[in-house]
């Protein structure tokens, strides 16, 4: 389905950050849950309230939010209100990063998320989670990367796709969000290695290989969604001739003459039906027949 | 049960939910359960929450679509901030296609067979015909001929399921030294439609058997420091196929034999070729990784951060005689001298023995000037260093048709890739910020057509909110890439003695020529209030092939998207999204006989244009107390046409004046409507009512017409079009 967009949490006029001030400004999470029960109480359910937190930090809510005793003073104070969501984006990250630095937040410094001004809150919610893992601002990672990656969101809906929208697969099966030391935050070295992770049977090497399938799998597929076979970014057989145009049939004109109807199926070409190319080079991939030279028989 | 005791766990089933599913669907189509199982009767979900009495211990079960073909189930146990155990098994079908029909039977793990009778009646039929006149082997009485042994075909399904395992267990992830294994199964059982060719004129479809298993295992370490921190590790993959070859009967050859037209079989000029096919499938392969990443903060707001890895890829499979064809010999092209092309023992090897070796480098280093500036290096090396063997081969077999006495060599295609780049970052007023980026990529190929390109790509972004309630991004990048030279005879590189080349010479293969391309973004947030959301974009891509002669000249595509969604507060939501992409496609051929045409009158070309539309709603409303109503739809088409073009009097159309054009180049349609009302009985308990209809379409020009007998195809046609579904489900929601 659609995601709608999560609701964005406006920027105000930002107090000092929270950290500058010194530990005797801090009240501690008693004295917070006094006016803030529904949040402590929520919090108590997700890992910032667990038993465990305290062994990072004994700070409780200031921990993040920074002291409160100004707050806790001047409560109807707005500029004392110390919201993380009222901090500059990098010092929104910055409260998080203190704890999540390492893992898959390692190379959120330079990532492209990072570099266009995104922040941790941006996607993730600690006091109003739709999801438990990961505490997402909607009810899947899809979802939540759709809000902003609307070109994405609409090839998932094409007829050949991966099963991201039957919720089988997320985009952060391939992707890391956090920041990756590839392009496009793909989780592994090169977009083929990604791709190899579900599809072993590719790897190879092969005896005879299709060298751009080596070089890389978008070279033919688009992976988030295609109108064609198998996520083709062209249709076979005209994928193949954008390559391919030796003598005879690879260069040959394969217009809607060689395409069969009921009335007149003879005027079929196995080159243009079915699977075209591959209905005869099956191996595009890569083959280990000593006969394949082309790729099959 | 007693740790669990000691520990005061308390557990919570929320939800624990019970669903009876009608479905009603009016064709056999496989693209309606094409990842998922949606058969009428009776399913469940249900997620259990555990957690000790100290909050240290959490427990959680999840099981979602418990006994369907796509069920999920996930544990998780853990000691807070000093391990957890992971456990997930989620299983995925994949279906291709319903009710195809196939004249063999399956006999064996990869073997498909022929009844005898059956394919020596064939043989004799076509043997007759071609006796008596060969001309009249055409496709007509080949269909004729097939035709009553189809009617009574047997059906086959076409599909898979992937069952996928994994566990994992983190160690003292709040520690400074953290460890994590992980091990990961996947088994992939089923079949998928498979070309399995006899020659031109006799392409056999196959169910091709799918029995996969991949494992792997990865061992990592984590050291957090104050100042930076490392991972290290290794990662080991295994793939396995239980069924590596595929053997099948030829439906038009009951005994084996050769000529040197076999390849055209059948057909007026020859009736030859084997008896049974061969053919490799996915050889077992193998994966050595071993990684390291790092990153570090430096005085003076420095940061670096980078990653190595070795991967060490192996496959070493037993390789298949040239042939099973017993009429054919093999000739060594230096002696002369003939050998059993049937025997493994007479290749020049007997394993593939390949071996790739990947060194990945990648490293960012990066600072601040002041509060407003950020500059960031990047360097990104992929060296795909391919130490497999050349092998000489005496020649091969054409079609398990024909001994071709033409001497190939297998080359082991490898290449280096580098990037060097900046990222300039530019604050240049409070919540508004201005990016250079500057990357060139560089290619090093061996065997290649292309053997070294450069390519410099220069990005321009702005992204503002100059009010809290409007966030505008925009970019735009230009790249051009050059390259030094394009060798046409690099084709002849699987041949131990070039031929002479029979290829265009002209530039194309456009994953390596020459190319500029530039991309535009314009991304718009508008929140008017604090319950509306006005979101509109349009993005733009155009890359040109000036320099190509042939092949893909030119791809542009644009797309526009506006969403606006309406949330006033818990008891309504509405959105409403449209997204439409426009797709321009342009390439070129030249059509030749069996000499390369050097006439541009020859020259053939394809526009193609693609427009794809996507619509999508949802309403949430709780409009009385305990009542939900939820509605969502989505609305996909695609429209896509393909516009020929050639000069008369050339080759292409031969007699005719003008080509034939494509205007289901793709055409399908999904609209999907889901309508739920739920009604909360008691604190704890909730009904609901859904109804699902889904209307499928597609008419493409490469499915067009399908039959299981077709000119040079005897197909599978396993039904994968049109249908229209509709769904009813009642559950109850429990939670306790």
């Amino acid at each position: 389905s659609g995601a709608a967009p999560p609701q964005q949490e406006p920027a105000e006029p930002q107090p000092a950050p929270a950290h500058a001030a010194t530990a005797a400004a801090y009240v501690g999470a008693e004295t917070c849950a006094a006016c803030h029960d529904s949040e402590a109480t929520h919090l108590a359910g997700t890992p910032h309230g667990k038993a465990a937190f305290g062994r990072l930090s004994d700070l409780g809510c200031e921990t993040c939010h920074g002291p409160g005793a100004a707050h806790a003073e001047n409560p109807d104070d707005p500029a004392l209100h110390p919201r993380v969501d009222r901090l500059s984006v990098a010092a929104q990250s910055a409260v998080c990063r203190t704890c999540h630095d390492g893992g898959q937040q390692m190379f959120w410094q330079g990532s492209r998320h990072q570099m266009r001004g995104l922040s941790c809150i941006s996607c993730h919610s600690v006091h109003a989670p739709k999801t438990e893992q990961a505490q997402l601002k909607t009810a899947t990672v899809s979802e939540q990367c759709f809000a902003c990656h609307k070109d994405v969101r609409a090839e998932t809906w094409k007829n050949s796709h991966h099963p991201i929208r039957e919720g089988k697969i997320s985009c952060s099966d391939c992707h890391n969000p956090h920041g990756a030391s590839t392009p496009k935050l793909i989780r592994a070295v090169s977009v083929n290695d990604q791709c190899y992770s579900c599809h072993a049977e590719k790897r190879g090497p092969f005896l005879w290989d299709h060298p751009p399938v080596r070089e890389s799998c978008l070279t033919c597929h688009t992976p988030h969604g295609s109108n064609h076979l198998k996520l083709q970014k062209t249709s076979v057989p005209y994928l193949c001739q954008q390559c391919h145009a030796n003598t005879r049939h690879p260069g040959t004109l394969y217009d809607g003459l060689r395409v069969p109807t009921l009335e007149d199926p003879a005027r079929g070409s196995n080159r243009v039906f079915n699977r075209a190319c591959l209905d005869c080079h099956a191996a595009i991939h890569g083959s280990n027949h000593p006969s394949a030279p082309y790729l099959a028989h | 049960g007693q740790d669990a005791a000691a520990q005061g766990f308390r557990f919570r089933v929320d939800p624990l939910v019970f669903t009876l599913l009608e479905t009603d669907v009016d064709t056999d189509s496989a693209k309606f359960e094409e990842y998922r199982d949606l058969g009428s009767g009776f399913l469940a979900s249900l997620d259990v929450e555990g957690e000790s009495a100290d909050h240290n211990r959490t427990f959680d079960f999840a099981a979602s679509r418990i006994g369907r073909e796509d069920a999920r189930y996930t544990l998780a146990y853990g000691l807070s901030g000093r391990y957890e155990l992971r456990l997930d098994y989620n299983k995925i079908p994949h279906r291709f296609g319903n009710g195809g029909r196939m004249l063999w039977s399956r006999t064996g793990p990869g073997v498909y067979e022929i009844a005898d009778p059956l394919q020596g009646a064939i043989q004799g039929a076509v043997q007759q015909q071609f006796t008596a006149n060969r001309t009249g082997v055409t496709f007509a009485f080949l269909d004729q001929l097939l035709t009553p042994y189809l009617a009574a075909a047997q059906e086959v399904d076409l599909g898979l399921r992937r069952d996928r395992t994994a566990a994992r267990l983190d160690l003292g992830r709040m520690g400074r030294l953290a460890w994590g294994v992980e091990y990961t199964h996947e088994n992939r059982s089923g079949n998928r439609p498979f070309g399995a060719s006899f020659g031109f004129n006799n392409v056999t479809e196959l169910p091709e058997p799918i029995e996969y298993d991949t494992t792997g295992a990865e061992l990592a370490g984590e050291w957090k420091g104050e100042r930076g921190g490392a991972r290290f590790g290794v990662r080991h993959s295994v793939f396995e196929n239980d069924v590596s070859t595929l053997v099948w009967d030829n439906p038009f050859r009951a005994t084996d034999s050769t000529d040197a037209n076999a390849y055209q079989s059948p057909s007026s000029s020859s009736i030859n070729g084997a008896a049974r096919g061969f053919a490799d499938l996915a050889p077992d392969n193998r994966s050595s990784v071993v990684f390291a990443d790092g990153r570090a903060r430096f005085a003076g707001d420095w940061w670096a951060s980078g990653s190595a890895s070795y991967n060490v890829m192996t496959q070493d499979e037993p390789l298949l005689p040239y042939t099973l064809n017993s009429a054919i010999r093999g000739i060594d092209p230096h002696t002369h001298a003939t050998f059993d092309a049937t025997d493994p023992a007479n290749l020049p090897v007997r394993n593939a023995d390949t071996e790739v070796q990947v060194l990945a480098l990648n490293g960012d280093v990066g600072t601040r000037f002041g509060e407003a500036v950020s500059l960031v290096f990047r360097y990104r090396y992929y060296d795909y260093d391919n130490r497999s063997p050349r092998i000489e081969f005496p020649g091969y077999v054409r079609f398990h048709a024909v001994w071709e006495e033409i001497p190939r060599v297998t080359v082991p295609y490898a290449y280096a890739r580098q990037d060097l780049g900046f990222d300039l970052d530019w604050e240049v007023f409070r919540d508004s910020s201005l990016g250079l980026a500057y990357r060139r990529q560089t290619w090093d190929r061996e065997f290649r057509e292309v053997e070294g390109s450069d390519e410099d790509v220069v990005t321009l972004s702005f992204d503002t909110r100059p009010t809290r309630r409007l966030n505008l991004r925009a970019s735009y990048e230009i790249a051009d890439r050059s390259i030094d030279g394009y060798r046409v005879e690099a084709q002849e590189e699987s041949f131990a003695d070039p031929e002479g080349t029979n290829n265009q010479p002209g530039l194309r293969k456009y994953a390596q020529a020459a190319r500029e391309y530039d991309q535009w973004r314009l991304l718009a947030d508008f929140y008017p209030t604090d319950a509306w959301t006005f979101t509109a974009g349009i993005t733009g891509r155009d890359e040109e092939y000036d320099e190509s002669a042939h092949g893909l000249l030119a791809d542009e595509v644009i797309q526009y998207n506006a969403e606006v969604s309406y949330a006033p507060g818990e008891k309504l939501n509405f959105y409403l999204f449209g997204h439409r992409a426009d797709r321009d496609v342009f390439q070129r051929g030249r059509q030749s006989g069996s000499a390369p045409s050097t006439r541009p009158i020859d020259d053939w070309s394809i526009d193609f244009d693609e427009v794809n539309d996507t619509w999508g709603l949802g309403l949430t409303s709780r409009f009385a107390e305990g009542w939900t109503a939820d509605v969502s739809g989505n609305w996909t088409e695609s429209d896509g046409f393909a516009d020929f073009f050639a000069v008369p009097g050339g080759l292409p159309l031969g007699a005719r004046t003008a080509p034939i054009d494509l205007p289901n180049y793709e055409d399908i349609e999904l609209f999907a409507l889901q309508g739920r009302l739920d009604y909360r009985i008691a604190e704890n308990a909730e009904a609901g009512f859904t109804y699902r209809h889904e209307d499928y379409t597609i008419d493409s020009f490469i499915l067009q017409d399908l039959r299981n007998y077709l000119p040079g195809a005897l197909l599978l046609n396993a039904d994968n079009g049109d249908y229209q579904a509709d769904m009813f489900m009642l559950d109850l929601t429990l939670a306790f």
